[in-house]
């Protein structure tokens, strides 16, 4: 059974989907037991996205036409 | 030349343009994606734009050694990492003292400590702004910051950022372990001071 700090030591590599079958397994029991533990984990899937999100930039179209000029000319 | 060589020849240079008109569109396609990763990996926007035309530029003049299937998201990374290390960034070397970073919780765990009295906690993160996250991440040493970047904006595998960094897939893993803590406290720092 894990606890508390494993749960935390696997929350990472949990989201990341890279925990073996088993050990998957035991963290999900733990989520649903864990009203602190779940609340944690909720954030961080929020926390991910917001990351992602917040630190998108377009791209300026200034530039996408010089790349578009870096193209080789058609013979 | 007689004509019977002449037209195999015109066949294959046809071919060959077709390929390489395909292999500038794919690629001139990602290039929103290749300059999102790009913008964080150094340090300023100018920086940034250099990096991903200049990248182009040799994308373009070396396209016949990308392999067809492959993918072409990574390869260009692969060139533009390359290409940062080139303009002088040099391997940073992490140094043995760098502060303890918290664990996985302690961002939620500081953001909780300051609720304002609402019990909503899946709001907690509007608690962060974008400049707490941005000005976090351009804190992390690039090191870190460039196995965050590659994985969490770039949706990059751990074996593609292994490929692209030229790096083992398990120093990707320990990497991106302590980079989101030290992020995650820079964050902290950055929404709720770092006083306590």
């Amino acid at each position: 059974m894990c606890d508390c700090d494993d749960c935390e030591q696997w929350m990472q590599p949990f989201m990341d989907r890279v925990l073996t079958d088993a050990e998957r397994r035991e963290a999900e029991v733990h989520l649903d037991d864990c009203s602190y533990c779940r609340k944690r984990y909720r954030f961080e899937t929020h926390l991910r996205q917001f990351v992602r999100q917040a630190v998108v930039e377009p791209m300026p179209a200034e530039l996408k036409q010089r790349l578009a000029a870096l193209r080789t000319p058609l013979q | 030349m007689s004509e019977t060589t002449r037209e195999p020849d015109a066949r294959r240079l046809a071919t060959n343009a077709r390929d390489r008109v395909h292999f500038e569109e794919d690629a001139l396609a990602l290039s929103d994606q290749v300059y999102r990763v790009a913008r964080h990996l150094v340090g300023s926007r100018e920086e940034a734009e250099d990096l991903v035309q200049e990248t182009y530029a040799r994308a373009f003049r070396s396209w016949r050694s990308f392999t067809p299937g492959t993918n072409l998201r990574a390869w260009l990374l692969r060139i533009l990492t390359n290409l940062n290390i080139d303009r002088g960034r040099r391997i940073q070397r992490s140094p043995d003292t760098q502060p303890l970073e918290e664990g996985d919780y302690f961002l939620y765990n500081k953001l909780e400590e300051t609720n304002d009295g609402s019990t909503d906690e899946d709001r907690v993160v509007e608690r962060l702004s974008q400049n707490d996250v941005v000005n976090a991440l351009s804190s992390v040493p690039h090191d870190f910051r460039d196995v965050v970047v590659l994985v969490d904006i770039g949706d990059f595998s751990y074996a593609d950022a292994a490929q692209i960094l030229d790096i083992p897939v398990g120093t990707v893993m320990s990497r991106l372990h302590r980079g989101r803590r030290i992020l995650k406290r820079a964050m902290a720092d950055s929404a709720v001071g770092s006083q306590t």
